[in-house]
């Protein structure tokens, strides 16, 4: 099946959605100003046409649900949202709905088969034909969670061994203590790492309290890292792995480094891995019967 | 103007890194910033942009502008100090962006005294744009790929070495003791992307309640990344930061850092008030701000046309087509007020 | 700094209902105990946010403690089974980036515990004396002037 027809398919049943009033919004992708493909947010039929898909959509829209929550009507007239997620992004919706920040009838979910986002997709004229590493390291090229599922589901075979984090790993401790704060003098502090996650929805991020004698406004490389080694860790066991914030980054950070080696340790520990169903982190549950820790 | 050879700049820049802070385009992680370097060999010369502004330089991302020492009941305050800085390798829209916020901070009475003191010591030698990057649109805000107005002195690429254009007396002595030759011939012009039309500041405050803002922040991540590349982007917060504590001894910092109106939580007042609450009424400050209030404040434009904005922006928020935008949907209001029946409003 | 004048600075979390009383207990009994640590009374051991630990760490403490109740016996029924899961966790991820994970300690001691607290605290400062300052190699990496 052609990425033709699966854009046909998603803009027939964003018509028939928008037509129904079933929903108000279709939450979706479209062309940007300069050849790129951006976030559309479609409320009119007429502008369903300008719905693209192909493989430079890789924004991960279910952030947008964060500030659509709290918008829904609770009576008859319950007008919920659709959204286009690919199988990464649809685990991020599983995260949300197991922390309560949505509600699973407040959306109409269209999952999409993905074949992979292709490397530099959302930034003008710099797409390749490369595929994004969290694309060559995805076997789940279904939507984990969706109300219609537009594309044949595959299931690729994975050859990707996370050569970046067993080399990071092998690197000596100090080595290594370097290497990570090299990346966080860069750092600009612009925060978009933290906007773009799906799973960064404290409305004050404690990043970021008016509280100089907790975390100092100044740039320095200590906030630095006490931000993003803060801000990875509450992301343990959350984190879905859409390397939404690396893709982000000004400076070009490989944040997802860290996210991956916590995701890692927490399969490793815990045997738990984000988003798979909505279910409530191991970081926030009881400990089972016989399990022990420190082990 | 003069004539300085490949070689002989690579001498004077060894020189002068010798001598001074020389603050030039390098590679960061295959990162091209404005950093200082040790020597003429780690700066990169075949560049178009660098990542982020000059503006670090003048008005750094967080920076001290007040020690603050108690000792007992004795308060002793210390100001920072500054150095002589050489900005090698500037482009005229980031010198352009050093002009605009010296209006800003030095331009009128009362002066920002710790910028005036770390401007003074700071010289801009700038390099030429060859040509202007998909995204540029300098030429449309006032400026040129080769305009040296807002140096000290001006490089331009020519075969074999660079023209020596010197421009202010600060530049003069620097370059003067050089010994250069006249140039023969003249440097080529650059290439430049047709100019944009942007919407008069005075007519700007007719759409500040168009719903056009809110559809364009539907999509806005709230970052503030636009705000800290921006070379203009002069918002920040000052707070005193304790670094030391104890009973008879404390040392606090009086701390400048960059602020950005795109945040959440930029225009929040004392008891947790936000005037602008909407990300719709955020955005739409970052434009209001460059087109309007910053026109008819300094009288010209307070964006410099360097395109970093729309080139990291991830969810695609482009100042250029907002330009369109908004003059598209002022003309067509022009439209519908002398024809009622028309639409009004932007379709974008 | 030499090994022998390296006066290690410790903060041990301790939970209102035993590791604090355990503490206390242990004062008490007059037990000998290296001075390098303080103690920061919690009212759990799930109330500790690794943010406090990062923090810590990164800003001139050598070792951090956490002391809760033994499993089953929390106060609150559950928090320490949440403080289990965290800071085994954390540990992997100070590791990561280039803490040593022995500087962050995790156990569990009741109120009746003076003699463990002793052993714990004893053991832990010998350790992280052992391991020396926290980020020693800091200094060497400097931030560039801008």
């Amino acid at each position: 099946m052609t990425e033709f027809t699966l854009q046909d398919q998603i803009r027939d049943r964003a018509k028939q959605l928008l037509a129904s009033e079933q929903v108000k919004c279709v939450i979706g992708y479209e062309h940007g100003s300069r050849g790129q493909v951006r976030p559309a947010f479609i409320h009119q039929i007429n502008d369903v046409d300008s719905l693209v898909w192909n493989q430079g959509c890789t924004h991960n829209l279910v952030t947008y649900l964060r500030d659509i929550k709290g918008t829904f009507g609770s009576d008859e007239h319950l007008q919920r949202v659709a959204i286009i997620v690919k199988p990464c992004d649809s685990r991020a919706l599983n995260v949300l709905l197991a922390e309560k920040q949505i509600e699973r009838e407040h959306i109409y979910v269209i999952g999409v088969v993905c074949t992979g986002i292709v490397e530099g997709a959302g930034y003008a004229g710099q797409s390749s034909d490369k595929l994004q590493t969290r694309c060559v390291r995805c076997s789940d090229r279904v939507p984990v969670i969706y109300d219609l599922l537009v594309g044949e589901p595959t299931h690729p075979e994975i050859t990707d061994d996370y050569v970046d984090l067993t080399e990071l790993e092998a690197m000596p401790p100090a080595e290594r203590a370097a290497f990570w704060l090299k990346q966080y003098e860069r750092c600009i502090l612009c925060y978009a790492c933290r906007q773009v996650c799906p799973g960064c929805y404290c409305s004050t991020c404690m990043f970021e309290r008016d509280d100089s004698l907790w975390v100092g406004i100044a740039a320095g490389v200590k906030e630095k890292e006490a931000f993003h080694l803060g801000r990875a860790y509450h992301l343990a066991a959350r984190c879905i792995g859409c390397d939404e914030c690396e893709r982000v980054c000004p400076m070009e950070l490989p944040l997802s480094l860290l996210n991956h080696k916590l995701a890692k340790e927490v399969q490793r520990l815990f045997h738990y891995c984000a988003g798979d169903e909505p279910s409530q982190s191991p970081l926030a549950t009881m400990l089972a019967e016989g399990e022990e820790f420190p082990a | 103007m003069k004539y300085i050879s490949r070689e002989a700049l690579q001498t004077w820049l060894d020189r002068l890194a010798n001598d001074v802070t020389l603050i030039a385009p390098r590679l960061v992680d295959d990162i091209l910033l404005y950093q200082s370097v040790s020597s003429a060999r780690e700066i990169v010369l075949d560049y178009t942009r660098p990542k982020m502004s000059a503006k670090e330089v003048v008005l750094p991302s967080s920076e001290p502008i007040l020690f603050v020492e108690k000792r007992g009941q004795e308060v002793s305050l210390t100001e920072p100090s500054s150095g002589a800085q050489i900005i090698f390798g500037l482009r005229p829209c980031d010198a352009h962006g050093i002009a605009v916020l010296d209006t800003v901070f030095v331009g009128q009475e009362p002066i920002d005294l710790n910028y005036a003191r770390r401007r003074e010591a700071i010289t801009l030698i700038g390099l030429s744009c060859p040509q202007m990057r998909e995204d540029c649109f300098c030429t449309s805000m006032g400026g040129m790929p080769n305009d040296p107005t807002h140096f000290d002195v001006l490089l331009t690429e020519v075969e074999d070495g660079y023209a020596v254009n010197t421009v202010t007396d600060k530049g003069r002595t620097l370059v003067d003791h050089l010994n250069l030759e006249e140039i023969k011939g003249e440097p080529a012009e650059p290439i430049i992307n047709e100019t944009e039309s942007v919407l008069a500041q005075e007519h700007w405050p007719d759409l500040f309640a168009d719903h056009y803002w809110d559809l364009l922040a539907e999509r806005c991540l709230e970052c503030r990344m636009c705000a800290y590349l921006c070379p203009v982007c002069r918002c920040f917060d000052v707070q005193d930061q304790v670094t030391q504590q104890g009973i008879s001894y404390s040392k606090y910092d009086r701390l400048r850092c960059w602020d950005s109106c795109t945040g959440t939580n930029y225009r929040v007042v004392a008891g947790g008030h936000n005037p602008r609450a909407t990300k719709g009424q955020r955005l739409r400050n970052r434009f209001f701000c460059k087109f309007h209030y910053f026109p008819v404040e300094y009288d010209h434009s307070g964006c410099v046309g360097c395109g970093r904005c729309i080139e990291a922006c991830p969810v695609n928020i482009d100042i250029v087509e907002v330009m369109r935008d908004i003059s598209r949907a002022f003309n067509a209001s022009q439209i519908s007020n002398a024809s009622p029946d028309a639409e009004k409003g932007v379709t974008a | 700094m030499s090994e022998h004048t390296f006066q290690p600075r410790i903060i041990a979390f301790c939970c209102n209902w035993c590791s604090y009383a355990g503490a206390d207990l242990a004062g008490v009994s007059r037990l000998q105990m290296p001075a390098d640590f303080n103690i920061i009374r919690v009212m759990c051991s799930a109330r500790v946010a690794p943010e406090w630990i990062i923090k810590a760490l990164l800003n001139g403490i050598d070792g951090v403690m956490v002391l809760g109740c033994h499993i089953g016996d929390c106060h609150y029924i559950s928090g320490n089974h949440r403080a289990a899961k965290r800071f085994v966790l954390l540990k992997e991820m100070l590791a990561f980036v280039g803490v040593h994970p022995d500087r962050l300690l995790v156990d569990w001691v009741s109120a009746s515990e003076g003699r463990k607290f002793q052993t714990l605290v004893t053991e832990f400062s010998k350790r992280v004396k052992e391991l020396g300052p926290c980020r020693e190699w800091q200094v060497e990496i400097q931030t560039p002037q801008r």
